[in-house]
């Protein structure tokens, strides 16, 4: 059986990351949460993961900031922008940044978890062996 | 402002007019004085026509520049507001995006358990109940929002009425101290004796002295104090709100009466009430200001007309 994705997810709203964490937790994934750009780095410190689900607006560190902070701490994890914040610039921006896809709140979590598997698999692809 | 939309860059040249125009005629009116009279008559009818000619065309450059400056301002005007409603509906879609998001996935949760069937456990059965109260409370955060906009945009004239400053600023501080002593802040009352009675629209401005104790209430920490005072300041009535609470930072200050900034807690603020605030003075005639310690506090101003 293969290994189960595992998931950060980094957004302010707890009930939003909560509910979202026991969601994926119950189709297999393994999942973190944070509620910031900080805490997100501490636990990536702790041990690494394979994508970010990031949140744009956030008090402190916001999205944007913690980027590239986030892919220098875990070179191989995806980002995932999942925002209610709907701006072409910053999601161009995100993207540019190096994040793999933006999506924009409300999301169904399974248009969420086929854009996590999708990431996950094209990285798995086109990681070097 | 592009080359292409300045008014004057395509316009035929002003100097014959400002120029040339003047020499012919001082010429014309010279050699009149010294030519016979025939040839002298024809060339100060010659200078005449040019100085009107000239004139008339100066006259209607400048009602054409007039013009294009006005429709310029009404363009100016136009894209300022276009640019403020694409600032507000941003504001608008986050902050009803975020409930909504949280709905979405506690309806996933939700038909996830009730796809069990009759067979879920009782740990799901208990969830469910959680999500469907966690939409609700949801619900009545878009609510909020929904609401308060539509204050926004109700446009009625204000109704002037006289009233005691004293009374109608009590009136809100009893409402708010019940709540404020449980939390541990205490209101202190700072009235100057002898104020003549104000003359506005007293439920507004109800709604802002409620607004600012209210937010005041929220910032103050256990054991911190709300001072409210009123004074006169020669034609103007002044309410201070002064709280104890953490103040705002000098980076914060220029957004306090954006729509929807906040610095409460995700779901905790709608972030309209200041702007709100500001809005309704406005609209009182006076003016609402905040200054700050950080750290120390802050001090609201409602500066009203006698």
């Amino acid at each position: 059986m293969a290994e189960p994705i595992r998931v950060l997810i980094v957004d302010d709203e707890e009930r939003f990351r909560d509910t979202l964490a026991k969601l994926l937790t119950r189709h297999g994934f393994t999942v973190r949460t944070a509620g910031g750009g900080t805490e997100a780095l501490a636990l990536l410190g702790q041990a690494p993961c394979d994508v970010i689900v990031l949140d744009v607006k956030m008090p402190g560190l916001t999205g944007q900031d913690a980027l590239p902070l986030l892919r220098a701490a875990c070179p191989e994890a995806e980002v995932l922008v999942l925002t209610g914040h709907a701006s072409v610039d910053i999601a161009s921006a995100m993207i540019a940044g190096g994040a793999a896809d933006y999506l924009l709140k409300p999301c169904p979590t399974d248009e969420l978890e086929g854009a996590i598997r999708a990431v996950y698999d094209r990285r798995q692809a086109t990681r070097p062996r | 402002m592009k080359p292409e939309t300045r008014p004057d860059v395509h316009a035929p040249p002003l100097w014959p007019h400002t120029l040339l125009a003047p020499v012919l005629a001082g010429a014309a009116v010279l050699l009149a004085l010294i030519a016979p009279p025939v040839i002298g008559f024809i060339l100060a009818l010659f200078a005449g026509a040019v100085c009107i000619g000239s004139a008339l065309i100066l006259a209607r450059r400048v009602r054409q520049g007039e013009q294009e400056v006005h429709e310029l301002d009404l363009r100016l005007l136009q894209s300022q507001k276009l640019a403020a409603i694409g600032e507000l509906s941003s504001g608008i879609a986050h902050e009803i995006n975020n409930p909504l998001a949280i709905i979405t996935q506690e309806l996933d949760l939700v038909r996830e358990i009730a796809g069990e069937g009759p067979d879920c456990s009782a740990a799901d059965r208990a969830e469910s109940r959680d999500s469907l109260r966690e939409i609700g409370k949801q619900v009545d955060r878009c609510r909020q929002i929904t609401h308060k906009l539509l204050n926004f945009a109700r446009k009625m004239e204000p109704v002037l009425q006289e009233e005691a400053l004293d009374q109608v600023i009590e009136d809100m501080a009893l409402l708010v101290e019940r709540e404020a002593l449980g939390r541990g802040v205490s209101i202190v009352r700072d009235y100057a004796p002898g104020l003549p009675p104000i003359c506005t629209d007293v439920p507004l401005l109800r709604q802002v002295i409620l607004n600012l104790l209210t937010n005041a209430m929220h910032a103050t920490p256990e054991g911190g104090a709300i001072t409210l005072g009123t004074r006169r300041d020669n034609d103007k009535l002044l309410i201070e709100v002064r709280d104890t609470g953490c103040g705002i930072t000098p980076a914060n200050m220029p957004k306090i009466f954006d729509p929807f900034f906040t610095t409460k807690e995700p779901g905790k603020g709608t972030g309209l009430g200041l702007s709100l605030s500001h809005g309704i003075v406005a609209r009182l005639g006076g003016t609402l200001t905040a200054t700050s310690t950080p750290g120390k506090g802050a001090t609201f101003t409602v500066s009203l007309p006698l």
